[in-house]
C-alpha cells in the first residue's frame, strides 16, 4: 500500500478516534441538550497543545475552546507531573473555557512513560448552580451567578473520581446524580478515544505517529496559507450591532488585514465589556473568527492546528470579545455571531456579500414545583444572498443545522408540556430581489406551573438586509395567557414565572433580504405565496 | 429439493438463477430492459427454465432483488403525494432536522434542497393525541373530510399521513385515512405512519411514512403486472422481495413497505459475499459489487453484514452520502454499505482536456459500442475490450466488437486527447479502479479500518475484471471470485430468509414491568410482544403456507418459524438504548430481569461506566423468519473435464505492454489446480484478470481464490 495510503488511514483512525469519544458521550450522558440531539464534541490535541483532529459533530467554538484550555490545563499541572489514568476539568471563561456548564475534560495519553497527546472532551451538563436551572443565567451580571467556577482541578485518577472534589461539585448542582453521570461520560469518551490512541501508537510505533501528525498539520497549514493568499489583498472594515435593551446598544468593530497570505483579525474599537453575559470569552470570539474565515477557502480543509496557525488574532483585553473577571462570557454567542457578520461585512468581495442571518435563540424552562428541565433552541432565518433566497430557519453561522432541535414526541413524552406549535412565520424573511429565510414559531404550553430562562438577541434590531434588501422580522419572547393574549419576556431574562396553562410563545427572527425588493422574479413571488411564506 | 428461481434486475444486466430438483444451479444473463424491466425479467426466466429443462408450474418460490425502489427516489421518480399531520405542525417537513455538515457549513451561499413534499401539497388537521394515546382534541371529521376534498382537487397519487403520537394509538390516523380515502379514487393508497412504522420520534416517522407512500405505488404498479406475466407463464410460485435488511418480503407486502427494499439488490451482494466467505473460513470481508451502471462495498465483520437504522436517502457529506442528519432518514433497517456511479457501462468523456468517466451510463440501452446495439460512446467495458481483459466472444446473449470499441475510444477520448487508443482505454480502465476504490474507501478507511486484513469479495460481471487492481491499491492480499461470481447478487438471494420485523415504542418504566406489586406488570409487555408476532405473521402469511407437495399438488402446512423478540433499554434519563433480545417463552418478570442484566453488562462493556441506575424500556420489535430452507449452496458442479490441453491464450495489456497470456475456464480447472499470474480465468460472462505477482488456487466449491505472492 502506498505511503499516502497509509497517511490517509492514520488522519482518518485520528478522527475516529474523537469520533468514538462523541458517541460514548451521547450515549452516556443525562444533560438535556445531549439527550434532545445536540452532539457531544471531543478532540484530539498533542502535548503541545495543538489541534490535530476532532469529532464531526464538535463545532468551530468547540474546538477553539478545547485547544485554548489545554495549555492553562499545562500550566497548572506540568505533564512532567502527570500520571497515567488522571483525567483534568476545568470549565473557566477566562482560562479558555465558555462558561459554567460547559465542562472540559482532558485526558493524557502516555506513549514511552511521557504524556504526549490528549483527549479533550466537552459537553453542557445538565446543573452546576448559578442563577438559573440549567445555567441559561442571562442576566447574571457577573461571572459567579453564571455557575460554580473550576479552573483546572484534577477530577479522577487511576483509581477513579476525586472524591472531595465530585462531593463538592455534587453538593452544587440542582440534579447532582445527572451531574455526576455527565462527568462520566465525560470521562468515558476521554478514556476511549485516548485507548485507540495508544493502539494507533502501537501500530504505526510513536515515531511513525508523531511524524504522521506533523505532516498532517503541516499540509493542512500550507493550504490554507496558499488559499488565504489567493484572497485580494487589501485593509477591510465591518461591524456589527448587538442588542442590550438593559445598557443600550454595542457594537462589534472588526479590521481584516489581508497581505499575501498573511492575516491580521483586529477588533480594535469594539465596545468595552459589559455586566451581562453577552461578552464573549477570547476562545469563543476565536472559534467565531475561524469559523469566518473558512467561508472563504477552500471548506475540505481539515480544521486542525495548520488552519490555526497562519491567523493573528488580536481582542483588546476587556472588550465585548475577550471579557476579563468578573465579567460573565455565557451568552458569547451572540457577540460571537455579531463578530462573524462583522467580518463577513468586512469581506463582502463580489458575489460572496449575504445578508444578516436570525441567530440561534435560546430557552429553558424549569418546574417551579419539582425539578425538571427543558432546554433547547430556535434557529431563525438565513440572510439571502446575490445568488439565492436565504434558507429558512436553518443553522445560520455557527451553528449546525435543524438536526439540533429536538422533535416533539420525546419531550412531550418526558416533561410536563405540550407543543401545540412549531411552524414557519409567513412574511418574516425579510424582502429583496432574494428573499432572507423565514423564522419559526413554537408554541409550548405548560401542565405545570414553571419559570422561563430566555436567550435571543437580534431581536431590537432585527438582521438588516444587505444591498437595497429589507431586514428581516424581528422575533421575540412572549408568556401566552390561558385567554390567548401575549405578553412580551425578557429576550435575556431568567426565572419568568409561567403557570400552568400558560405557553411560552418563542419566535425568531427572519433573515435579512438582498437587492431591491421591486426587482424580484415574479416566478418567485408567485411560488411563495402558494406556499404560504408570503402572504401578499 | 425444491426449484427456486431468483433474480436481481440491475441497471444494465438482469441475472435469473434457477436451483433445479437435483440442486443443479442454472444461470442466465440478459440484459435489462428499462422501459418495462419484466420483459427482459421474463425473457431470463422463460431462457433459464429451458435451460434446465424444468416446467414453469414446478417452480416452488420466486426470489427477486430490484432496485426500482432506491432508483425512483434517487431519480425523484416517485409519485405525487399529500401529507397531512397535525395541527399547529404543517412546516414540520419543510423545517425538516437536518445538519449543514463539512464544506456546506462554510458556504455562504448555501442552500438547502426542497422538502420532500413541497407545502402546497402539506395540510393540518385539528386533533390531538398525549404521549400515552389519550385523546386530547378529538379528530375533527368535518375539517378532515374538507382536507380530502382539497387533496382530491391536487389529483396526487397517494397520501401519507403522521399523526403525533400515533405509535401511542392509531385511531386517530386510521379515521382519518378512512375519512380520505373515501374521498380518493380507490387506486390511491393512503399510508398511515402508525402501519408503516410506530415509534416515537415524528419527524423519521413522517418521513419513513412520506417515502413508503412516494415508492408504494410505483413498486406496485411494477410487481402487479410481473405477477401477471409470471402466472401467464404458467410460474404460481410466491413472489419474494429482498429487503435492505437481508430477509426477503412477499410480493403483496413490499408493495405496501415499499421503503423496506431500498436496498434490496445491493443487500444481496452482501448477503452472497458473506455466505461464500464464512463457507470457506474467511469472517472478516469486503463485498465488492460491479455491475453495468454502480459499484458497491459493504463490510463484513466476523461473518455478519453490518446493519444500520440511521439510513438516509439522498444525503450528503463524505459516507456515501449517508451521513446522518443530511437526507431524508429512513428508520428501516438497512444493510451498511456505499454506492458509487461507476461500473462497465460508464461514459468515458472529455470535459476541458481533462478524461473523465460516468457518471452517466450506457446501461442496457444502447450499451457500451462494443455491444453493436446502437452505443456510439467509449465505455469501461470498451476500454477493458481493447485492452485484452474481456473475452470478444461476449456474454449475454451476444458477441463482443472490439472494433467498435477501438472506434469509439478513438473518436471521443484518443483524438481529443492526442493519444493512443491503447493508452486512453488503459486511462479509462485505471479512472475506473479510482472512483470504485472510493467506494471500498468509505466503508474502510474512512472509518479508520485498515482493509489489509480482509478479503476482497468480487460480484457482479464486471467486478473480476478490475478486482485484483482494486486489491493492490488497498493492499488487501487475498481475493476471492466465488463460483457464478457474475450473477452474484441473484445467487445471494438463495440464501435470504424470509423475514420481517415489526417494532412499536413501549415506554415504561422497567420496574413496573419486573417489580411484583405494580402495575402493569409483564402482561402488557407480552401482548405487545404478541400483537407484533401476529402483525409479522399475518404480514408473511405464515398461517395460510402453502407448500408445493410435488408437481400438481399443494398441500397447507406451517412452516417452522423463528420468532426473535428484543426490547431497547436506556437509563431513565438517557436518550440512547441498546437493543436487548428477550428469552424465549412467556413474558415474565424473570425474562425482563435477565435483559436488564444484560443491558447493564454490555453498557459496562461499551462505554466503562459500571451503573446499577433505573432503566426504561423504549421499543419492542418482533423478528420473525421463516428460514430459506435447505437453499441449495452455491457451489459448482464437480469439474467432469479436467484441462487436457494448453490453455488458449489472447494479448492483454499489463503494466505497460501487451503480454500474451493464458486464459482457461474456471469450469475445465479441478479443484486444487494452481495458477500464477499473468493469467485470465473466466466464468460465465465475467473475466477474472489475474496480474503479475498474485497466485489463483481453484477451490472445491467452484471459487478462485487469489492471494498475493
Amino acid at each position: 500500500m502506498s505511503d499516502d495510503l497509509t497517511a490517509e488511514i492514520l488522519r482518518n483512525a485520528l478522527c475516529v478516534a474523537a469520533e468514538e469519544a462523541s458517541i460514548v458521550v451521547v450515549r452516556s450522558a443525562y444533560s438535556t441538550f445531549i439527550v434532545e440531539g445536540a452532539d457531544a464534541a471531543a478532540a484530539i490535541l498533542d502535548v503541545r497543545g495543538r489541534l490535530v483532529a476532532h469529532s464531526l459533530s464538535t463545532a468551530i467554538i468547540q474546538c477553539a475552546s478545547l485547544r485554548s484550555a489545554l495549555p492553562y490545563v499545562l500550566r497548572q499541572f506540568p505533564p512532567e507531573t502527570m500520571s497515567p489514568g488522571e483525567v483534568f476539568l476545568l470549565n473557566d471563561v477566562y482560562q479558555g473555557g465558555i462558561h459554567a456548564n460547559d465542562l472540559l475534560i482532558f485526558r493524557p495519553v502516555f506513549v514511552d512513560g511521557e504524556p504526549a497527546y490528549f483527549t479533550g472532551t466537552l459537553i453542557h451538563v445538565a446543573d452546576l448552580s448559578g442563577i438559573s436551572a440549567g445555567g441559561m443565567a442571562s442576566d447574571a451580571t457577573d461571572v459567579f451567578l453564571e455557575g460554580v467556577q473550576l479552573p483546572p482541578v484534577r477530577i479522577a485518577t487511576a483509581a477513579g473520581l476525586v472524591d472531595d472534589l465530585a462531593r463538592l461539585l455534587a453538593a452544587n448542582s440542582r440534579t447532582p446524580d445527572r451531574l455526576l453521570g455527565d462527568i462520566r461520560a465525560l470521562i468515558a469518551g476521554a478514556n476511549v478515544a485516548a485507548k485507540r490512541l495508544e493502539e494507533i501508537a502501537g501500530q504505526y510505533t510513536p515515531e511513525g505517529l508523531a511524524r504522521g501528525i506533523d505532516d498532517y498539520l503541516e499540509h493542512t497549514e500550507s493550504r490554507m496559507r496558499s488559499e488565504l493568499a489567493a484572497l485580494p489583498d487589501g485593509v477591510y472594515q465591518g461591524e456589527y450591532r448587538l442588542d442590550d435593551d438593559v445598557h443600550g446598544e454595542h457594537v462589534i468593530r472588526v479590521t481584516v488585514t489581508l497581505a499575501s497570505g498573511e492575516v491580521t483579525v483586529d477588533f480594535d474599537g469594539t465596545d468595552p465589556q459589559v455586566a451581562l453575559p453577552i461578552n464573549s470569552g477570547f476562545s469563543q470570539t476565536h472559534g467565531g473568527v475561524m469559523y469566518a474565515l473558512r467561508c472563504y477557502v477552500d471548506p475540505s480543509l481539515p480544521l486542525n492546528e495548520g488552519c490555526f496557525a497562519p491567523i493573528d488574532l488580536r481582542l483588546p483585553e476587556g472588550s465585548l470579545v475577550n471579557c476579563t473577571p468578573p465579567f460573565p462570557g455565557g451568552g458569547r454567542w451572540a457577540t460571537v455571531a455579531a463578530a462573524e457578520e462583522a467580518i463577513f461585512a468586512a469581506l463582502a468581495f463580489p458575489g460572496k456579500g449575504v445578508a444578516a442571518s436570525g441567530i440561534l435563540q435560546g430557552f429553558s424552562i424549569s418546574g417551579a414545583e419539582r425539578p425538571w428541565l427543558h432546554m433547547s433552541f430556535d434557529l431563525g432565518g438565513l440572510g439571502a444572498g446575490a445568488q439565492r433566497d436565504g434558507p429558512d430557519a436553518t443553522g445560520a453561522l455557527f451553528g449546525g443545522g435543524r438536526n439540533i432541535i429536538p422533535q416533539v414526541e420525546p419531550i412531550e413524552a418526558r416533561l410536563p408540556v405540550r407543543i401545540e406549535e412549531v411552524s414557519l412565520i409567513p412574511d418574516s424573511g425579510g424582502a429583496g430581489r432574494h428573499r432572507g429565510g423565514l423564522a419559526t414559531r413554537t408554541v409550548i404550553r405548560l401542565l405545570e406551573d414553571a419559570r422561563a430562562d430566555t436567550r435571543g438577541d437580534r431581536l431590537t434590531y432585527p438582521p438588516p438586509g444587505a444591498s437595497g434588501g429589507s431586514p428581516g422580522r424581528a422575533g421575540g419572547y412572549y408568556r401566552e395567557l390561558a385567554d390567548g393574549t401575549r405578553e412580551p419576556l425578557h429576550a435575556k431574562g431568567t426565572r419568568q414565572p409561567l403557570r400552568r396553562g400558560e405557553a411560552l410563545v418563542l419566535e425568531t427572527s427572519g433573515g435579512g433580504g438582498y437587492g431591491p425588493p421591486g426587482e424580484r422574479d415574479p416566478e418567485a413571488v408567485a411560488k411563495d405565496l402558494a406556499e404560504g411564506k408570503v402572504t401578499e | 429439493m425444491s426449484v427456486t428461481l431468483a433474480s436481481d434486475v440491475g441497471g444494465t444486466f438482469t441475472d435469473v438463477v434457477l436451483t433445479d430438483a437435483g440442486g443443479r444451479i442454472h444461470v442466465v444473463k440478459t440484459l435489462t430492459t428499462p422501459d418495462d424491466p419484466t420483459v427482459g425479467l421474463l425473457r431470463g426466466i422463460s431462457q433459464v427454465l429451458e435451460l434446465a429443462g424444468v416446467s414453469p408450474g414446478s417452480v416452488q418460490r420466486f426470489v427477486h432483488a430490484t432496485t426500482l425502489a432506491t432508483n425512483v427516489i434517487l431519480e425523484r421518480r416517485g409519485v405525487t403525494v399529500a401529507f397531512v399531520t397535525t395541527q399547529g405542525f404543517r412546516s414540520m417537513l419543510a423545517l425538516g432536522r437536518q445538519a449543514r455538515v463539512e464544506e456546506e457549513r462554510f458556504d455562504l451561499a448555501f442552500s438547502p434542497s426542497e422538502p420532500p413534499v413541497p407545502l402546497t401539497h402539506t395540510f393540518q388537521v385539528p386533533e390531538r393525541l398525549s404521549a400515552s394515546g389519550e385523546v386530547l382534541v378529538p379528530l375533527d371529521e368535518d375539517a378532515a373530510a374538507e382536507i380530502a376534498d382539497r387533496i382530491a382537487a391536487l389529483d396526487v397519487a397517494s397520501v401519507a399521513i403522521s399523526l403525533l403520537h400515533s405509535y401511542a394509538n392509531p385511531a386517530h390516523e386510521q379515521r382519518l385515512a378512512s375519512i380520505i380515502a373515501a374521498r380518493l379514487p380507490e387506486d390511491v393508497p393512503v399510508v398511515v405512519s402508525s402501519d408503516v412504522w410506530p415509534e416515537l420520534g415524528e419527524y423519521e416517522r413522517s418521513t419513513t411514512t412520506l417515502m413508503s407512500a412516494y415508492v408504494g405505488p410505483v413498486m406496485a404498479s411494477y410487481l402487479h403486472r410481473l405477477g401477471a406475466k409470471l402466472t401467464a407463464l404458467g410460474i404460481t410460485a410466491p413472489v419474494h422481495v429482498m429487503e435492505s435488511a437481508g430477509g426477503v418480503l412477499p410480493a403483496a407486502l413490499a408493495a405496501s413497505r415499499a421503503v423496506y427494499t431500498i436496498e434490496s439488490g445491493p443487500a444481496a451482494g452482501v448477503i452472497a459475499a458473506a455466505a461464500h466467505g464464512v463457507a470457506r473460513g474467511f469472517a472478516d470481508l469486503i463485498s465488492f459489487d460491479m455491475g453495468g451502471t454502480t459499484a458497491k462495498a459493504g463490510l463484513v465483520r466476523e461473518g455478519r453484514p453490518g446493519i444500520t437504522h440511521e439510513f438516509q436517502v439522498g444525503g450528503k457529506g463524505s459516507f456515501g452520502g449517508r451521513r446522518a442528519g443530511t437526507g431524508i432518514p429512513i428508520k428501516v433497517p438497512a444493510i451498511d454499505l456505499a454506492e458509487v456511479g461507476s461500473g462497465g457501462g460508464s461514459i468515458a468523456w472529455v470535459d476541458a482536456g481533462t478524461l473523465r468517466v460516468g457518471p452517466l451510463s450506457a446501461a442496457a440501452d444502447p450499451g457500451p459500442a462494443c455491444y453493436g446495439r446502437g452505443g456510439v460512446r467509449p465505455t469501461v467495458t470498451d476500454a477493458n475490450l481493447v485492452l485484452g481483459y474481456l473475452d470478444p466472444g461476449g456474454f449475454a446473449e451476444f458477441g463482443l466488437s472490439a472494433d467498435a470499441a477501438r472506434a469509439a475510444i478513438s473518436e471521443y477520448v484518443a483524438q481529443p486527447l492526442g493519444v493512443s487508443v491503447v493508452e486512453a482505454a488503459a486511462a479509462i480502465h485505471d479512472i475506473a479502479n479510482a472512483q470504485m476504490s472510493a467506494a471500498i474507501h468509505v466503508v474502510t478507511v474512512r472509518r479508520g479500518i485498515d482493509p489489509r486484513g480482509f478479503t476482497l469479495v468480487a460480484l457482479g460481471g464486471a467486478a473480476p475484471t478490475h478486482v485484483a487492481r482494486l486489491a493492490e491499491r488497498f493492499g488487501i492480499g487475498r481475493v476471492l471470485m466465488p463460483p457464478y461470481c457474475g450473477v452474484g447478487s441473484a445467487a445471494g438471494l438463495l440464501h435470504a430468509d424470509l423475514a420481517i420485523e415489526r417494532a412499536r415504542t413501549f415506554l415504561a418504566p422497567a420496574a413496573t414491568i419486573t417489580s411484583a406489586s405494580s402495575s402493569p406488570g409483564p402482561a402488557a409487555l407480552s401482548e405487545i410482544c404478541a400483537d407484533l408476532e401476529t402483525s409479522a405473521r399475518t404480514d408473511l402469511s405464515v398461517d395460510s403456507w402453502r407448500v408445493p407437495h410435488q408437481e400438481g399438488s399443494q398441500v397447507r402446512e406451517t412452516p417452522r418459524v423463528n420468532v426473535v423478540r428484543s426490547i431497547g433499554i436506556r437509563y431513565i434519563g438517557q436518550a440512547h438504548a441498546f437493543t436487548v433480545e428477550l428469552g424465549s417463552g412467556p413474558v415474565t418478570r424473570e425474562t425482563v430481569t435477565l435483559a436488564v442484566e444484560e443491558f447493564y453488562k454490555r453498557y459496562r462493556e461499551s462505554y466503562g461506566i459500571d451503573l446499577r441506575d433505573p432503566v426504561e424500556l423504549t421499543t419492542v420489535r418482533v423478528r420473525v423468519t421463516i428460514p430459506a430452507g435447505n437453499p441449495a449452496d452455491l457451489d459448482a458442479s464437480n469439474v467432469s473435464t479436467p484441462l487436457d490441453r494448453s490453455p488458449a491464450s489472447r494479448s492483454v495489456w499489463l503494466d505497460g505492454e501487451f503480454v500474451e497470456v493464458p486464459v482457461v475456464a474456471r469450469e475445465e480447472c479441478a479443484a486444487g489446480t494452481e495458477l500464477a499470474g499473468p493469467y485470465i480465468i473466466t466464468e460465465p460472462s465475467c473475466s477474472l484478470l489475474v496480474p503479475a505477482g498474485w497466485r489463483a488456487t481453484v477451490d472445491a466449491r467452484g471459487g478462485v481464490l487469489l492471494e498475493a505472492s
